[in-house]
């Protein structure tokens, strides 16, 4: 690890303190709730504020051009931002305080857009009065601000990539192909993953398995890639860059131990399997859309139950998708519709009547809607049904019954296919909680891992260094996956060929003289980053840095107040709550 | 406590003042997802950001409380869903010590509330704020508590 001195000397004595606030409007976003006007010159009375201004987009040039030009204008040490969310753009105003030579952790973010104006729409005036105190409380945490040393680190030029289905594939080779170790581990015996379960892809209409061959044919041959099936994750400890990963290997009496700079987390999903919907677990004849597809393309049109030919089928669509309150089941699993119409339009060829009981279409891929177009050419019918009052099915005898009412018509129906098929959902897989402990993973409300964020970063993480690809993020079709681990696999490489990268100087770090050698801290710390120092007498406490993730778990729990979280420091966060809480006279809001 | 109710609805333009400790990569985020939801709330909170629940020292809570917090709210990830595997488990534990010291020092402890909101939950977030608001307003002003 090396540090880096940006900035640092300028602040090394101590020189007067001198703060500019820039608040944002954010179009009408934020200036449309709160008087922007109001908070530029209420902060203008602050304590050790010499500049303050508001601008229609802080984030565009002109307003990062402004904030350098004023950093150089006004000589100022210390920069607020009043604007969205830090989780956005804290890493685009540190590099804009950085370009005019302020080092980045004497910038900080207010949150006025997702704290404030949307949350308070319809209360202007306390949502100004909030916006108010929360820059004042900035103002005051800015005050105690301190530089810190920007610390580079080295980036082992290996990649983990978790998962052998067509993301983790391609993800592996993209890495590959441009010179990069990889490690691809499979918890199944076998790579592919739920594609190669598939008889029918689309658009195309290859069998998974023949869109998988070639890519498995070059991985397994690829001297860049080590693969691992049945193959299971016991540790994983590190950061970006130095990640440490012990893996059990079936069949392999010892783990095996990587070093990876990268993770590319590519765990796809798994098919809902209905119990108890649609008499899905009664009857043979009623299976699920991947059961059929599972099945050699003669045997599709076969009856499981008796053997007879199939003439008639029912497909019923959302089936687990799309249920308000239903927690895991809400989101749409977007491959379903388009895989519908293609497996009826194909299927309906040989049948005397294919039926599709839908929701709602959404075909809304790339040449997706033809499918719908063929099979509707093709007399498959297509039937809507209400969502509070789903199709009933009964079995009797081996005989199946379906009723149902058709929205479009008003008219109860009724049918008697041989064979019903359920669309059903993509849902994370099994052992999912697992892997989102094992990369500090966060999730969404579908149970799949949340991107860094939707649009400016939705293939790398939270974590540092670890991306996700595939339907490890949502329900999504093949096509998709496959952008997203080749997007994932560029990411991976940019980082290895870049071969270091600056980490957060937010570790915590122990005043000698103030440790009283209790081992509190040794016993919080989740990483094992502290241990003690035995070259002093008594030993004390000792923070490895590069182990250190940064929580402050040890400074909240030392009894002797003698570890510092640095960006986190009690005294800067208690001049915030005193800021708010404790008004100065002259302050307009009044004392209290 | 019927008496502290009937003192609260004489003074109608009080409001309590809330300080919101949230860690960044649940309840923060949480309370960013409230925000792009369009999700109303009382305004009343002021949210700190902290890496991790576990980083909040009791102290931050008690000296809120004594700077003349009216309630203080500790928002992080579900245990077991921590960032840094299990700060908030280390949070969980101080709050139970430390309900016990605010009781005994005269404060009722409804006046502070730890809550698990993740990045997701941006409704249970928002309910959070307002149950507290609410606990809040039926005790008055803190002042009444301090002696």
């Amino acid at each position: 690890m090396t540090e880096d001195s940006v900035g640092m000397n300028a602040m090394e004595s101590k020189e007067e303190l001198r703060i500019g606030v820039f608040v944002c409007h954010c179009g009408h976003n934020i200036a449309g709730v709160v008087d922007v006007e109001d908070v530029a010159k209420t902060a203008a009375t602050l304590p050790n504020v010499v500049f303050t201004t508001h601008e229609m987009f802080t984030c565009s040039d002109a307003g990062q051009e402004t904030i350098r030009t004023m950093i150089h204008e006004h000589n100022l040490n210390r920069v607020i931002v009043a604007s969205c969310s830090p989780r956005m753009h804290e890493p685009t105003f540190r590099r804009v305080v950085e370009e005019a030579g302020l080092n980045r952790y004497l910038f900080e973010q207010v949150n006025l857009r997702e704290h404030v104006s949307w949350c308070h729409m319809r209360e202007p005036e306390a949502a100004t009065a909030k916006a108010n105190d929360l820059v004042r409380m900035a103002v005051a945490r800015a005050a105690n601000l301190e530089p810190l040393p920007i610390k580079k680190v080295e980036i082992t030029p290996r990649t983990l990539v978790v998962g052998g289905g067509i993301a983790g594939l391609r993800a592996a080779l993209d890495i590959a192909d441009r010179g990069f170790e990889v490690v691809l581990i499979e918890r199944e015996r076998e790579l592919g993953g739920n594609v190669r379960k598939w008889a029918h892809m689309f658009p195309g209409d290859k069998p998974g398995h023949e869109v998988l061959e070639p890519m498995i044919h070059r991985v397994r041959k690829h001297k860049n890639i080590e693969i691992r099936t049945g193959a299971v994750i016991v540790n994983f400890e590190g950061y970006i860059g130095n990640f440490e990963v012990e893996v059990s290997v079936e069949g392999l009496k010892k783990h095996k131990k990587y070093e990876v700079g990268a993770v590319i987390v590519a765990t796809g999903f798994q098919p809902y399997v209905p119990v108890g919907l649609y008499n899905y677990d009664k009857s043979l004849d009623i299976m699920t859309l991947g059961d059929l597809q599972g099945r050699p393309d003669e045997q599709q049109f076969i009856r499981p139950s008796d053997g007879k030919p199939v003439r008639k089928v029912a497909f019923i669509g959302c089936v687990g998708s799309r249920e308000p309150g239903w927690k895991g089941h809400e989101h749409c699993s977007r491959y379903c519709c388009s895989a519908l119409a293609k497996t009826a339009g194909i299927m309906a060829d040989r049948l005397d009547e294919v039926v599709i009981l839908y929701q709602d279409i959404r075909t809304y891929g790339k040449e997706h809607e033809d499918f719908q177009r063929v099979a509707r050419q093709k007399h498959v019918i297509y039937t809507k049904y209400p969502p509070d009052a789903k199709p009933e099915v009964e079995v009797n005898d081996g005989k199946i019954t379906m009723r149902w009412k058709d929205v479009l018509a008003d008219t109860d129906m009724e049918f008697n296919p041989d064979i019903i098929v359920l669309a059903t959902a993509m849902v994370p897989p099994e052992g999912i909680e697992e892997v989102s402990h094992t990369f500090s993973l966060t999730r969404s409300s579908d149970g799949f891992f949340n991107p860094e964020h939707v649009k400016l970063n939705p293939v790398t993480t939270h974590t540092a260094g670890i991306m996700i690809a595939g339907a490890a993020q949502a329900a999504k079709n093949a096509s998709e996956s496959v952008i997203d681990a080749s997007g994932a696999a560029a990411k991976a490489v940019g980082l290895m060929a870049k071969g270091a990268v600056e980490i957060e100087s937010t570790v915590s770090r122990v005043i000698p003289d103030l440790c009283s050698s209790c081992a509190t801290c040794i016993t919080a710390c989740p990483y094992g980053a502290i241990s003690w120092d035995m070259s002093r007498d008594p030993h004390i406490a000792y923070v490895t840095e590069a182990k250190c993730h940064g929580c402050g778990t040890c400074a909240a729990a030392c009894p002797s107040n003698a570890i510092i979280m640095l960006h986190s420091t009690n005294e800067q966060i208690m001049a915030m709550v005193e800021a708010y809480l404790c008004v100065p006279v002259a302050t307009p809001g009044g004392g209290a | 406590m019927v008496a502290i109710a009937t003192t609260s609805k004489m003074d109608p333009d009080w409001e309590p003042r809330i300080i919101a400790y949230c860690c960044n990569w649940c309840s923060y985020a949480g309370a960013d997802l409230a925000g792009t939801s369009r999700i109303q709330y009382p305004p009343n909170a002021r949210i700190l950001r902290v890496n991790c629940t576990g980083r909040i020292d009791v102290e931050f809570i008690l000296a809120a409380l004594d700077m003349g917090a009216d309630g203080v709210l500790v928002s992080g990830c579900h245990p077991g869903d921590c960032h840094y595997t299990s700060g908030n488990l280390k949070a969980r534990a101080r709050w139970a010590l430390m309900e016990k010291v605010i009781e005994q020092s005269g404060v009722n402890p409804k006046r502070v509330r730890l809550q698990w909101a993740s990045a997701s939950e941006a409704q249970i977030f928002a309910d959070g704020v307002r149950t507290l608001i609410d606990q809040v307003k039926e005790l008055g002003p803190i002042k009444r508590e301090w002696r």
